[in-house]
């Protein structure tokens, strides 16, 4: 057991190495590009890196395939934003946002207890269907498709309105979930995980964990740190609609996760470097080159899944493999 | 231990940047426009080239970018050339941001044209009029492009609720329908459309019969076709994009359904009689710009579809139309701005403009100090021998 404590201390100290390599990264993106433009980057990295730590949770540590993250994301940014416009401050709105998509979390996981692989993640795909229909049906309180302006995120004197002090509540956020991750992780609760994971039948034979126990708490966690994700970004990109939190977004989440690296914790920071990053770091080194094709539409997509792919053939285990 | 010293380096740095986050923003005196050097105007578009909305976002800029270029040939604006930065969003609004703070800050843009879809224009306007710059004509049927007045930002598209209210109601009482319902696509353009179809049915003393929507890409309208069949609809409003246009007016010839429809501007492209062929013969639509064809063009129009396709190399489309058109308005602002050129200047010059109406039979473009809509109005059209003929002028 002490092997697993080592494994998990080793890789988030690899995380935490992850994270301070970015500081160079960012000190180089300030100097080049402009602070503003820097720190939105990374604030929108970090913010999705909290949503990637609870798919590390659910799908590297617990081993359920989840295609309903977006979903429990969506949650999140529909409660913050729904208690943000009514003035209530982000000191109760966030916990709010937290619960509501844990309990979204628990309620998708329900399924677990009857289902498993493939067919499971097939009725996340469904829960997540059901939150996006729900979204656009229920027009008195979200709006439905003409969507959600957000304030920005305030409380007294101080309001998160530049780009520098969204980066500083995400980094915050980040951290926190980080250090709760590590204690979840090495702790009870990821031996349970990682037991389920490895063999469902032998860990409740031979060590008495309860497969569907640990199954909802791997979905409670993870559905509570999307909806934090979600929370955040409501207010990052100060408008919100169903449309936005499609299958389409659900799947880059799982991207995220697996181009970083599902087991890891530092794998949620790579991923979400990739998936915010890439596309950006591509826009400028297309301005950077000369000739008419690098206008072409299409053509930032198309690298961007070259990329990808490559990523994925040479480091299947994710980025943060060591 | 790391751990600890990790969060308190980063809990730290947080700080800074909070405090740093408290101290307003120091503008320095006497700095020139962002965007305009003696040699050049920098323009950013947001635009999709990649996304769900890529088929309209290309020749948006291919259209602006041939404008801009021939303005760079004749010598520019004041000697100043035209440079447009294009971004792609793919329709997300995270991307949009991004490129946002790049085009304000890296390219230092001094307007944005044309920005393209409502969740990215909803997330980026705030950082674009925040930054000062300007937000000129995009491509959203949000209100909150003109209203309330800022300084800073103009529309020139007409608003989906106002022409459809005027056609709705053109169209019943023209020729004498008595049970109208409406097709829509379940986001803010279907809801925009059914408010104007609505307010046009009231103000005749009518109420929508029956309406049903379907969600954004959906292939397949067979259900919502037999239920408005079976509320024996004899006018059908369509807030369609091409593809849904076409698949319902199939569907309807299919099971024998003869009824009139009518599209939104949305639906008016030469796609939809192209893919759609017979099936969409009699289709009306709403033109808020004519259709570029070849065919019968006056003079002008003749030379500009060369123009395009000797650059393109393809055949020229409505939204190639509106980006040449949104590109001549700047290119008209910015030259009644004189030399000196700010973003105030901007702002005066083109709520004084008095531009003609333009080859293209655009509408007359109008703004004011008190208003930043430039447009209100749409034309009615129908499809007859497999190409849009307008039968109306704009109806006001």
């Amino acid at each position: 057991m002490s092997g697993v404590r080592e494994r998990v201390a080793t890789g988030l100290e690899a995380g935490l190495g992850a994270g301070l390599a970015v500081v160079p990264f960012l000190a180089l993106a300030v100097a080049v590009l402009g602070a503003d433009y820097a720190f939105g980057q990374a604030t929108l990295v970090l913010t999705y890196a909290i949503a990637g730590l609870g798919l590390v949770i659910i799908v590297g540590q617990a081993g359920q395939i989840t295609l309903g993250h977006g979903a429990l994301f969506a949650l999140g940014a529909y409660v913050e934003a729904l208690l943000a416009v009514r003035g209530v401050p982000p000191v109760l709105s966030i916990p709010a946002a937290v619960v509501v998509a844990a309990l979204g979390g628990m309620l998708a996981s329900l399924p677990a207890r009857r289902l498993g692989g493939l067919y499971f993640g097939m009725s996340t795909l469904a829960f997540a269907l059901i939150v996006e229909e729900g979204l656009v049906r229920w027009e008195s309180l979200t709006r439905g498709g003409a969507g959600l302006a957000v304030p920005a995120l305030a409380w007294g004197d101080f309001s998160a309105r530049t780009p520098g002090a969204q980066l500083a509540v995400s980094a915050i956020a980040l951290v926190l979930a980080l250090l709760a991750c590590r204690r979840w992780v090495s702790g009870r609760a990821g031996r349970a995980w990682r037991a389920v994971r490895e063999d469902e039948v032998a860990a409740a034979e031979a060590c008495g964990i309860d497969p569907a126990a640990a199954k909802l708490s791997a979905f409670v966690i993870g559905g509570g740190l999307a909806g934090l994700a979600g929370a955040l970004y409501a207010h990052w990109i100060g408008f919100i609609s169903p449309d936005q939190f499609g299958l389409m977004f659900s799947f880059e989440l799982l991207m995220l996760v697996f181009i970083g690296g599902a087991r890891r914790l530092s794998g949620a920071l790579w991923g979400a470097l990739v998936i915010v990053s890439l596309p950006q770091v591509i826009a400028l080194l297309r301005d950077a080159l000369p000739g008419e094709w690098t206008r072409s539409a299409g053509v930032e997509a198309m690298l961007f899944g070259a990329v990808i792919v490559a990523v994925v053939l040479l480091r299947p285990q994710g980025l943060a493999r060591r | 231990m790391s751990v600890r010293l990790l969060a308190l380096g980063l809990a730290l740095f947080a700080h800074a940047l909070l405090v740093g986050a408290t101290t307003p923003g120091v503008v320095t005196p006497g700095v020139s426009t962002p965007g305009v050097s003696e040699r050049e105007i920098v323009l950013g578009s947001i635009q999709d080239l990649s996304g769900p909305g890529a088929l309209l976002g290309t020749p948006v800029r291919d259209g602006m970018l041939l404008r801009f270029e021939e303005a760079n040939a004749a010598g520019g604006v004041h000697g100043r050339t035209l440079r447009l930065v294009v971004e792609d969003t793919g329709y997300d609004p995270k991307r949009g941001v991004l490129a946002t703070r790049k085009l304000i800050q890296r390219d230092q843009a001094f307007a944005f044209l044309a920005n393209f879809g409502t969740p990215v224009v909803m997330a980026t306007m705030p950082l674009i009029l925040d930054a000062g710059r300007l937000h000129l004509f995009p491509f959203s049927p949000h209100e909150s492009t003109y209203v309330p007045l800022h300084p800073l930002k103009f529309q020139l598209f007409a608003p989906y609720q106002d022409y459809m209210e005027r056609a709705t109601r053109h169209m019943v009482q023209s020729r004498g329908y008595k049970r109208t319902c409406l097709l829509y696509q379940d986001d803010d353009y279907g809801l925009e459309v059914m408010k104007g179809v609505e307010a046009g049915l009231v103000r005749i003393g009518q109420r929508l019969v029956e309406r049903t929507s379907y969600k954004r890409g959906a292939t397949e309208l067979s259900s919502q076709i037999a239920r408005l069949r079976a509320a024996n609809c004899d006018f059908v409003v369509l807030a369609t994009v091409v593809r849904e246009t076409i698949v319902a007016m199939s569907e309807a010839r299919k099971t024998g359904w003869v009824v009139d429809m009518l599209v939104t501007a949305s639906g008016y492209s030469a796609q939809t009689h192209e893919l759609g062929g017979v099936a969409v013969e009699g289709l009306f639509g709403v033109s808020v710009l004519p259709h570029p064809y070849a065919e019968g063009a006056n003079p002008a129009l003749a030379e500009w579809i060369v123009r395009y396709r000797a650059r393109y190399g393809v055949d020229p489309n409505v939204w190639s139309a509106m980006g040449y058109s949104i590109a001549d308005l700047f290119v008209q602002a910015a030259n009644a701005a004189g030399r000196e050129l700010t973003a105030a200047g901007f702002v005066s010059a083109l709520e004084q403009l008095d531009p003609p109406r333009d080859f293209f039979g655009s509408p007359a473009y109008r703004f004011s100090a008190t208003d930043h809509l430039g447009n209100r109005h749409g034309r009615l059209a129908q499809i007859r021998d497999g190409r849009w003929e307008i039968l109306t002028d704009y109806l006001k």
